[in-house]
């Protein structure tokens, strides 16, 4: 049944995708607002890289959006994790450990990962990169001695205090525009000198609290995978599958 | 390579990822592959979104110093777009992950046909309507169905496992 | 201090910060999302009753198309009420286990407004996509193993569907060059061939996962069989209904005289001849329900693709009137979710459940006077105004499957009333929160049901407002200087 079902979704799609070869003109689209964004983005908004001008200041409310879903992700997670709604199961403590190069690699690249994060970060709004780029390269930096000390307990209480503030700060700082007789999330502070660190008005800030709200969220989830601990022996599940795989050869 | 050829490219490779993902998720059996697939997929839908923005020749919308001529520069929406689509495919993984790792506690098998079964089993189960097992009388005297409950289950189990 | 943005912007506030207050005060944190809520009411609210003509408004201070405009007319406005209020009904009062799932309604409720007011293609899909994650951490919030497969399979659909509709979102912005859409409206000429109507398609089947559209509703009856009945109704109710809008918009903006219409109708009648029939075949209310869900889905499918205002006025009176009924039924199921054969003689547990039970089955089968039944007439008007052989078929279809709905709810009615015997179950009773949801429902049912003719008017107006596609264009375009379509060299 499902497969017929499927077998006809896919012939549907390839249908789809038949028409659309047909008659696709290959050549890129018309750039009708990218042009119109390329020529008015550095007067409008005072950032060289005009990619951050889109993603905080054309399509700033996206951005509120995506990191919505993050929090959201990471949320649902340990709500799907945590054995009883509302109480996270505590592991094991695990005592293996990961060989001595992890651990000392993972001690040598922190303080660097730390820096590179922050930097891209604090750069979005000047050079490729921002606060997603060096978010995630912040929590790699957290989640490496979790790889490299697996029993190594992570504060969540502490990245929740990260994750809320970060967010708050951002919905905070267009609220504040709003108050001001401006648009929700309408860049304010002035321009500043175009390519100098302290330019682009409120972009910078924005960008620190999707940083840091990057960084807390992805580290949360990747903890929060790490710390499920085997919830069944072993062997029980190595029994449970062969027990299938000999029923369903019989 | 011509600005054509290097479109053509572009855009094949772009659905033909779409079309392996999709192909990977309706035909795929294990569900940890089946999250793999979609990201594939992702990834395909994803490269068509930053094509859309390329130019041939053209440099990334970054202003160097202080002059504001643009020059010849790819289309900053898409890439906008596509920086948002990976965060959102990001977050939809970890949360397929979690949710991988919660069925696989639960039904200790990774194939999605055997969970499908098990599931609609189990579903059956709790609202009692389960054909051979319900001592129940069908509701408004119909015939019951054919018990093909029990039956399909191996069928399916036998086929998934082949 | 007024701006609708607050009520995308308090809610996620409201969210991000729950895990924090909850840490200091959890009695705290339970009343933060009421109170939040009730505020996007009443931001909402006195948008909705004075607004005279739709606005635009510019969200980061651009000028739309360049930036994202919210479109506020009355028909987006009516759903930014109706979400909190929604949401303020089914909201878990009792719960005393954790913040997460208030969080995730929270976020629910930020998404769907925003999904409702956006008019940006790629900002509807945004709030789209944040209103899916947050359903599928509610679907699986039950905790057994059924959820969390059945949520699996739901987050497998929509993941497919999430990279259609990218797709689509990309081809439109392939040959158009823009997101807005007004915009898009504007160049409509530019995606009246096969590749724009591809691109439509892709996005039917993209949204059309929250809206139970046939091809992709696999998910249906599973989830809302292992979710709780909250959740059940708060996905059938609200959230395919704002799907279902999505696509709406789209339509009346850039493929109104296209060959849209007749892709949409094929879809709705594929779903109702499914929905029902396997609705007709359930054997248990958890999952009638989810079936007879798909069914009423596609019957608003099936009357919004009648062109012009007679499908805008259909399909929102057939979809306000599922919105209304179908949260209160999955709410019934609650204590009833045996077998319906092991319901006999469970109304003299809980009379005022089967009293409720009656009045919303008549009114969803279209008994008059009943506002189901106007919904249904304004509907099969409408498709015989469309004086197309499809439609006729579509009429027909409709007429047979309200047919087949009677059968099954009254055989469900019936057993209810039946004597009871030794396999009715013994814990038939409704708890007093489950019926006092139904009961406002209820009310509101019946207060309709008194003022169907200024209801009807205003829905005529609403549904007039919403299918005026200039009207839309020149609100949002009206002060912005539409850059000139430029070519690549």
């Amino acid at each position: 049944m499902r497969n017929y079902s499927a077998l006809l979704f896919a012939s549907g799609l390839a249908f789809l995708l038949m028409v659309i070869a047909w008659q696709f003109t290959i050549g890129g689209a018309p750039m009708l607002i990218g042009n119109a964004i390329l020529q008015q983005a550095a007067d409008e908004l005072g950032a060289a890289n005009l990619v951050t001008s889109v993603v905080l200041g054309y399509r700033g409310i996206d951005t509120l959006g995506e990191i919505a879903i993050l929090f959201t992700a990471a949320t649902a997670t340990s709500l799907v994790l945590s054995s009883i709604s509302g109480q996270r199961s505590r592991p094991a403590p695990n005592t293996a450990q990961s060989g001595t190069i992890l651990i000392s690699s993972s001690r040598l690249l922190f303080p660097l990962l730390l820096t590179l994060g922050l930097y891209i970060v604090l750069h979005g709004h000047l050079t490729p990169g921002g606060g997603f780029q060096g978010g995630v390269i912040l929590a790699a930096a957290f989640f490496l001695p979790l790889l490299a000390v697996p029993g190594h307990g992570v504060n969540h209480s502490g990245l929740a205090l990260v994750e809320g503030f970060s967010g708050a700060a951002f919905i905070l700082i267009g609220i504040i525009a709003l108050f001001q007789g401006n648009a929700f999330l309408q860049p304010f502070m002035g321009h500043g000198a175009m390519g100098s660190l302290f330019s682009a008005g409120t972009l910078p800030l924005l960008y620190i609290a999707v940083g840091l709200k990057v960084g807390a969220e992805l580290s949360g989830l990747l903890a929060n995978l790490a710390e499920i601990g085997p919830a069944h022996p072993v062997a029980e599940i190595s029994v449970e599958t062969q027990s299938v795989k000999g029923s369903a050869h019989q | 390579m011509s600005a054509m050829e290097l479109h053509w490219l572009l855009y094949a490779a772009a659905f033909g990822l779409i079309v392996i993902g999709i192909i990977g998720v309706v035909t795929l059996s294990n569900i940890f592959r089946i999250v793999l697939a979609l990201v594939i997929a992702e990834a395909g839908a994803n490269l068509l979104l930053v094509i859309a923005g390329y130019r041939f020749d053209a440099i990334a919308p970054i202003l160097s110093g202080s002059s504001v001529a643009t020059g010849v520069m790819v289309d900053p929406v898409p890439q906008a777009m596509v920086l948002t689509s990976i965060v959102i495919g990001v977050g939809i993984q970890a949360l397929a992950l979690a949710l991988v790792i919660k069925v696989y506690q639960h039904y200790k098998t990774l194939d999605l046909r055997e969970i499908h079964q098990r599931l609609m089993n189990d579903i059956d189960q709790e609202s009692g309507v389960r054909p051979l097992l319900s001592p129940h009388k069908p509701a408004g005297k119909r015939p019951l169905p054919e018990p093909q409950t029990v039956t399909g289950y191996h069928d399916i189990a036998r086929g998934g496992n082949e | 201090m007024n701006n609708i943005a607050f009520n995308i912007a308090l809610p996620l506030l409201a969210a991000f910060l729950l895990p924090v207050i909850h840490n200091g005060s959890a009695k705290a944190s339970r009343l933060v999302g009421p109170f939040v809520l009730l505020a996007m009411c009443w931001f909402a609210a006195a948008y909705f009753i004075f607004i005279e003509h739709p606005v635009a408004l510019a969200l980061g201070g651009f000028l739309p198309p360049l930036g994202i405009s919210f479109h506020l007319d009355q028909l987006s406005l009516l759903m930014a009420v109706i979400i909190p209020l929604m949401l303020l009904l089914l909201w878990p009062y009792t719960n005393r286990e954790g913040f997460r799932e208030e969080a995730l309604l929270l976020l629910l409720a930020g998404a769907s407004s925003g999904m409702a007011l956006s008019g940006d293609l790629f900002n509807i899909y945004v709030f789209y996509e944040l209103l899916s994650v947050a359903s599928f951490g509610l679907a699986a919030s039950t905790h057994n193993g059924a959820a969390f497969a059945a949520t699996f399979r739901y987050l497998v659909i929509s993941g497919l569907g999430t990279v259609l509709a990218l797709t689509g979102i990309g081809l439109i912005y392939t040959q158009t060059g823009t997101l807005n859409l007004a915009h898009i409206g504007q160049l409509a000429a530019q995606l009246d061939n096969n590749v724009g109507l591809a691109a439509f398609a892709l996005i039917v089947l993209g949204i059309g996962v929250k809206a139970e559209i046939f091809p992709v509703n696999g998910w249906v009856p599973e989830v809302y069989a292992t979710a709780k009945p909250r959740i059940s109704a708060l996905l059938a109710g609200l959230i395919s209904k704002l799907a279902v809008l999505a696509i709406v918009r789209l339509l009346v903006v850039a493929y109104a005289d296209t060959d849209a219409l007749s892709l949409l109708l094929v879809l709705g009648i594929l779903g109702i001849i499914w929905g029902e029939l396997s609705a007709w075949r359930a054997k248990d209310l958890k999952r009638m329900f989810a079936f007879s869900s798909i069914g009423q889905l596609g019957m608003v499918l099936v009357a919004f693709s009648i062109p012009g205002e007679a499908g805008m006025f259909a399909g929102l009176a057939m979809m306000l009137h599922h919105l209304l009924v179908k949260p209160a039924l999955f709410m019934l199921t609650e204590n009833w979710s045996g077998s319906i054969s092991s319901l006999t003689g469970a109304a003299r547990q809980s009379p005022l459940g089967a009293a409720l039970f009656i009045l919303f089955a008549l009114s969803l089968i279209g008994v008059p006077p009943f506002p189901g039944f106007w919904a249904k007439l304004i509907m099969v008007t409408g498709l015989v105004g469309a004086d197309d052989s499809l439609y006729l078929l579509a009429l027909g279809i409709l007429l047979t499957a309200t047919v087949i709905e009677a059968n099954y709810l009254i055989r469900c009615a019936i057993q209810l009333y039946a004597p009871a015997d030794e396999n009715s179950s013994q814990s038939a009773k409704h708890g007093r929160l489950t019926l006092s949801i139904s009961s406002a429902l209820g009310v509101v049912l019946i207060i309709s049901l008194f003022s169907i003719t200024p209801l009807g008017n205003k829905l005529y107006q609403i549904a007039a407002e919403a299918s005026n596609r200039s009207l839309y264009i020149n609100t949002t375009l009206s002060n912005a200087q539409v850059p000139a379509l430029r070519k690549i060299q």
